[in-house]
């Protein structure tokens, strides 16, 4: 049955993700996203990664994705065209990418409610997870730090206003 | 991860180090010449560490090598560095960089060339590329009183986003052909008859596609000239010098793992060195503005490595890692007379705005003159002979038509580095430059040129230390 759901869940993600690139509305666009993500979550649980699969809800849907949302609305972008609600027509897909989505999880879940069956040989538990990623990989975790640390200095330094004429000395 | 293991890992850490140690000083310390001083202090600590203390661990991590291979593109790094620094204090500080932020991003960015000059795995590869090229993304966009840099960054942006997930892919697809992501083994899944065959040829074409961007090889090259043109000009140099060469010097690690292989990648990669230099070539000839031409020229520059590449032996290697050295050097004089004539606004980029300047500013064109004569690879520069060597590896190789195909671009090439040549030199008498008048240039921006055409020239006269050196390494 997980090879079903899998494949359902891979068409679902691909469909999202679809409608996602190819919407006007920013709005819109993210809550696809949102989607997809949630399909790609169960998936990696499906592979055997529960802890990968909790990131993804937790910071790419949940924090990411909020973020973005927020964002959005704060800008403000046409506020007239912001307002309209869509028409029902535009909403049936992603009322039913969200409901395959839940019923995929809810098929999981009452399936095997302890998580117990099928767990594959490759089955990457939360420990093994850390030690690789703290063991083997530790320089690889270290340089992507480095790598976060400068890309927030640059989006502060790049996207910071223009200072006024003659306070580029000594200004915080 | 041991002690050993971070001993031998020093030189990196000591840059990396610095760029976090002047991030810091630049909140109190806005002074730029001495976070300058810093850096090329950094930069100098790196070299010498890397020169003078063996390491204890050939391999850190199972991602970044310690060999002498990956300690010479260090120290050549660190040196590009440095050089970049130290020639850029005007331009930076006319255009009232952030100081700390400036200096700091430069010293990462010479942390993750190195870093990617040195991977031994697909993860150490990804990492380094990305260290750099993200650096890359905001030095590009740096100066934000510039439309067309914040242009050129987006667009660099972009694009770059889109071949890093490229990238991935193909990394991930190489990773599930071989099952690992160790050097040259990650190779095993495309050499031999393996089941999995398909995917791992599948994620190297993936590879080849964000290579090919990161170097700009056609068809991958479109971003090239508008990036070059709005990125402040010790940026374009950098870009031009590093991010190319340190990609170009982890691929030769990558096609020496692969073996057998290499005949199946080999349509692909004639084609994409052919098609550099033709359309680039093609490109060059309608230029007006140099920094276009530039990139452009640099398009061909780099068919012509992917032709030395093609000749897997470890005389192919030399002569890739020699042009690489050869094309830094030139590249960063180039740009660093560009920089050097640039005044408080904007730079001098139309061939117009040369006119005469052989007779104002006599050192700095003649220098321009001979970093253009060495690109199209006039003896006795650096660049027939780093020329000579690639020509020769694809003729070693089996492939005369290409290398026919280099000789004629490297002719046709005359034509467009001549032309700024004759614009400095023998426009009429006495006709005014158009636009804002170049500026002079202090002491140390010529004496930072004069350092790279003192190497282009011995490069080109005295090749055999180089070679020899280089020859050691691999």
């Amino acid at each position: 049955m997980s090879t079903v759901i899998f494949y359902v869940l891979s068409a679902t993600a691909l469909v999202a993700t679809l409608l996602c690139v190819t919407r006007k509305q920013a709005v819109h666009a993210i809550v696809y996203l949102i989607n997809a993500l949630f399909a790609l979550a169960l998936m990696f649980y499906l592979l055997g990664a529960p802890l990968v699969a909790a990131w993804e809800v937790i910071i790419y849907a949940g924090a990411i994705m909020v973020l973005f949302l927020f964002i959005v609305m704060m800008f403000e972008l046409d506020p007239a065209r912001e307002a309209q609600r869509p028409a029902p027509a535009r909403r049936w897909p992603v009322v039913l990418i969200s409901a395959v989505i839940l019923a995929c999880s809810l098929a999981l879940a009452f399936a095997d409610p302890a998580g117990q069956a099928g767990v594959p040989g490759y089955y990457a538990s939360p420990r093994a997870f850390g030690e690789l990623m703290f063991g083997e990989y530790a320089l690889g975790v270290e340089v992507a730090s480095f790598l976060l640390l400068f890309a927030a200095v640059g989006a502060y330094t790049v996207g910071r206003g223009d200072e006024p004429a003659g306070g580029g000395e000594g200004r915080r | 991860m041991s002690l050993a293991e971070l001993f031998s890992l020093l030189p990196v850490l000591v840059l990396a180090g610095a760029s976090l140690l002047v991030l810091m000083l630049g909140l109190w310390l806005k002074h730029l010449p001495s976070l300058v001083a810093l850096g090329v202090a950094a930069c100098a600590a790196a070299g010498a560490l890397a020169v003078l203390v063996p390491p204890e661990v050939m391999e850190v991590g199972g991602m970044f090598s310690a060999a002498r291979y990956a300690r010479f593109f260090l120290v050549l790094w660190a040196g590009v560095v440095a050089w970049t620094l130290l020639s850029s204090v005007r331009y930076a500080a006319a255009r009232r960089f952030q100081p700390g932020e400036w200096v700091s991003l430069l010293l990462f960015a010479g942390a993750g060339m190195a870093l990617l000059s040195a991977a031994t795995s697909l993860v150490g590869m990804f990492l380094g590329l990305e260290a750099f090229t993200l650096v890359l993304y905001i030095l590009i966009a740096f100066h934000r009183g510039s439309a067309a840099g914040t242009e050129a960054g987006l667009k660099y942006l972009v694009l770059g986003v889109t071949a890093t997930a490229v990238l991935a892919f193909g990394v991930a697809l190489v990773y599930a052909s071989a099952g690992t992501f160790h050097l040259p083994e990650a190779m095993a899944g495309v050499a031999g008859d393996s089941p999995l065959r398909p995917l791992g040829l599948l994620g190297w074409g993936m590879l080849l596609v964000a290579i090919g961007f990161k170097v700009s090889l056609v068809p991958f090259h479109l971003w090239t000239p508008d990036v070059y043109q709005g990125a402040p000009a010790p940026v374009a140099g950098l870009l031009a010098a590093g991010s190319k060469g340190a990609m170009f010097s982890a691929v030769v690690g990558l096609l020496a793992g692969i073996g057998l292989g290499l005949r199946d990648l080999t349509p692909v990669l004639w084609a994409l060195s052919g098609l550099s230099m033709l359309l680039g070539t093609l490109a060059a000839l309608r230029q007006e503005n140099v920094k276009r031409m530039l990139a452009y020229s640099s398009v061909v520059h780099m068919g012509f490595v992917l032709m030395g590449l093609l000749d897997a032996g470890p005389e192919g290697q030399e002569a890739v890692v020699f042009y690489l050295v050869f094309y830094a050097l030139v590249s960063l004089g180039a740009f660093g007379v560009l920089t050097a004539f640039s005044g408080e606004e904007g730079e001098p980029q139309q061939l117009a705005a040369f006119r005469g300047a052989g007779y104002r500013h006599p050192f700095l064109a003649a220098a321009l003159a001979v970093f253009m004569l060495a690109l199209a690879g006039v003896p006795p520069t650096g660049g027939f002979m780093a020329k000579l060597g690639v020509f020769a590896a694809a003729i070693r190789a089996g492939h005369l038509p290409l290398a026919l195909v280099g000789v004629l671009a490297s002719l046709v090439s005359l034509v467009y580095y001549l032309k700024l040549v004759i614009a400095m030199y023998m426009s009429a008498e006495g006709a005014p430059p158009s636009g804002s008048p170049l500026h002079r240039g202090t002491r140390l921006e010529a004496a930072c040129v004069g350092v790279c055409l003192l190497g282009v020239l011995l490069l080109g006269l005295a090749p055999g230390a180089l070679l020899d050196w280089i020859g050691s390494l691999l």
